[in-house]
């Protein structure tokens, strides 16, 4: 029954990773460069939720919107303040950049809401399900994450295979200049893109701290980083790849801590993306298309 | 339709066009000639807003485009096959027209239709990736798609370029059915001797600046052209 409960566990968090490795992996399809800062809009998303539920009263599901409409503002002042004056720039400038970008959320966080933790409640009304004599308890918390990280999966398919914006994002992600010859605004393409990614990463932020719910200004980075991890372990650049390799990697911590250590499942962690990225460089679903010129 | 009046353009410190002037009369079929190196390229890239003059203006039907968003110019009737196709390899074939019209939502599948009677390789290939496609299937998908957004004026570089003669061939016989359709044509070539057949005029550009103008026969007899272009 454990090895039942570990794996739901496993799946649940892997959802939330799949989730944040979304935004990664959009943001790097289309702007190549790695939006470090992309962990800390999680954090900001969950303190808007929070703040929301607790000093205004206002009903958790509508708090979420509202989070994500913070975030998805905030992730289009990112790309316009922060990143585009750099889109010629090197891309170590960028990735500094993307560092500072990070420290000031978790320094503004901190100036705005303190360094004391806060208990998040969570946003799920349901009890948790109980079954086989309650040796199996499934909390709702994982039911309804991994629900809404399906519906996002399927959801996100759906916009980048037929939707007219999808599409141009594709194309922009390939060829800036030849999207911009068909007529394609890029960057009014790169910042949905970006709003998109810092929207699914509030709903991340809310799940996240549903399930745990210490609440603090670096609540963001590990699962930032975890997710990270994510995004290139399944492809980089790819939306399956992300959702494939978040799930594997929360599986592959929760069975690290439960059967092997709780202080290395971090290590075990990223030894396996280093061992799959020897064997794979690309990531799992990541590919290397041939260029015909 | 386009005039192009003394344009200056850099790639940081290089110098590539240095006070390039040109006219594009409508239903004309204009050829830029030149070695590897002289600008012809940029000249494109800096008429479709992907580059910036820093002197002159460029005027696109009786309106001054020097400053214009390249991506607002395709609703303006400006269409641009760059060179070496750039096509969106990772996309199928139908995806990569249906981007073509992305400024003409309403036309995509009358367009579609009619690029796959023109070429009806693509056709049968229309679920492929395009990555996939042959270097000649490439070239005429570039053309495709541009032509999905109806230009008035449609800037092809080097279509001819990497294919076998009878694709070559192929290729210039649908620019000559284009310009018979109606659409005004600016041409940029190595292949100078079949450029300057079907072009009406013709500029030769060397190291960014223009040397000789005239029309395409003219151009075609001029013993300087035929030594330096045209193999003897
Ligand atoms: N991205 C770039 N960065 C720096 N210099 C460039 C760049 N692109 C072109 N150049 C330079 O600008 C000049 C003109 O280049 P351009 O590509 O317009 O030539 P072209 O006439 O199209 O040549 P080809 O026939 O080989 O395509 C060349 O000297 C080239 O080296
Ligand atoms: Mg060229």
């Amino acid at each position: 029954m454990t090895f039942i409960s570990n794996l739901i566990n496993g799946i649940s968090l892997g959802s939330i990773y799949a989730i944040i490795a979304l935004g990664y992996t959009m943001v790097y399809g289309i702007s190549k460069m790695l939006n470090f800062a992309h962990g800390d809009v999680i954090m900001v998303g969950a303190y808007v939720s929070y703040i929301c539920t607790t000093s205004a009263g206002i009903p958790p599901i509508l708090s979420v919107v509202i989070a994500m409409a913070v975030c998805t503002v905030l992730g289009i002042l990112i790309e316009g303040l922060a990143y585009r004056p750099l889109r010629k720039a090197s891309s170590l400038a960028v990735l500094i950049t993307a560092i500072g970008v990070s420290y000031f959320l978790q320094n503004s966080a901190l100036l705005i809401w303190g360094s004391n933790p806060k208990t998040f409640s969570s946003i799920v009304p349901f009890d948790s399900i109980a079954l086989f004599d309650g040796k199996l308890i499934i909390t709702a918390e994982s039911i309804v994450t991994v629900a809404i990280c399906i519906i996002i999966m399927i959801g996100l398919n759906l916009f980048t295979k037929n939707g007219k914006m999808g599409k141009a994002m594709r194309a922009v992600s390939e060829d800036k200049d030849a999207a911009q010859l068909m007529g394609i605004n890029t960057n009014f393409t790169i910042s949905m893109t970006f709003a998109i990614g810092s929207a699914l990463a509030a709903v991340a932020g809310v799940l996240l701290c549903s399930a745990y719910p210490v609440l603090i200004p670096t609540t963001g980075s590990m699962p930032g980083i975890k997710a990270f991890t994510a995004a290139v372990f399944g492809g980089i650049g790819s939306i399956p790849g992300a959702m494939l390799g978040g799930i594997l990697l929360g599986i592959i911590e929760i069975f690290g801590k439960s059967y092997i250590s709780t202080a290395l499942s971090d290590a075990i962690v990223f030894a396996v993306l280093i061992i799959v990225l020897l064997l794979k460089p690309t990531g799992l679903l990541g590919k290397k298309i041939n260029e015909k010129v | 339709m386009l005039k192009v009046d003394d344009i200056n353009v850099y790639y940081g410190n290089i110098h590539a066009l240095k006070g390039i002037s040109l006219e594009v009369h409508p239903d004309e079929i204009v050829a830029l000639i030149g070695a590897n190196g002289a600008g012809k390229s940029t000249t494109l890239k800096t008429i479709s807003g992907l580059m910036r003059t820093k002197t002159g203006s460029i005027t696109l039907m009786d309106e001054d485009i020097s400053h214009t968003d390249a991506h607002k110019l395709v609703a303006k009737g400006l269409a641009h096959v760059p060179e070496g196709r750039r096509i969106f390899l990772q996309m199928t074939v139908q995806e990569n027209l249906e981007m073509g019209a992305y400024t003409q939502p309403g036309y995509v599948k009358d367009g579609i239709n009619d690029i796959f009677e023109r070429f009806p390789r693509l056709k049968h290939r229309k679920n492929q990736i395009a990555g996939t496609l042959s270097g000649g299937e490439q070239q005429m998908l570039a053309m495709g798609r541009a032509l999905m957004s109806k230009p008035k004026l449609l800037m092809l570089d080097e279509p001819s370029m990497g294919l076998a003669p009878i694709l070559v061939q192929q290729i210039f016989d649908i620019i000559k059915e284009l310009h018979d359709a109606g659409t005004t044509i600016l041409l940029v070539e190595q292949n100078a001797e079949m450029a300057l057949q079907i072009a009406d005029r013709a500029y030769v550009l060397e190291s960014g600046r223009i040397t000789i103008s005239g029309t395409g026969k003219e151009l075609a007899q001029s013993d300087s052209i035929k030594k330096a272009y045209l193999g003897g």
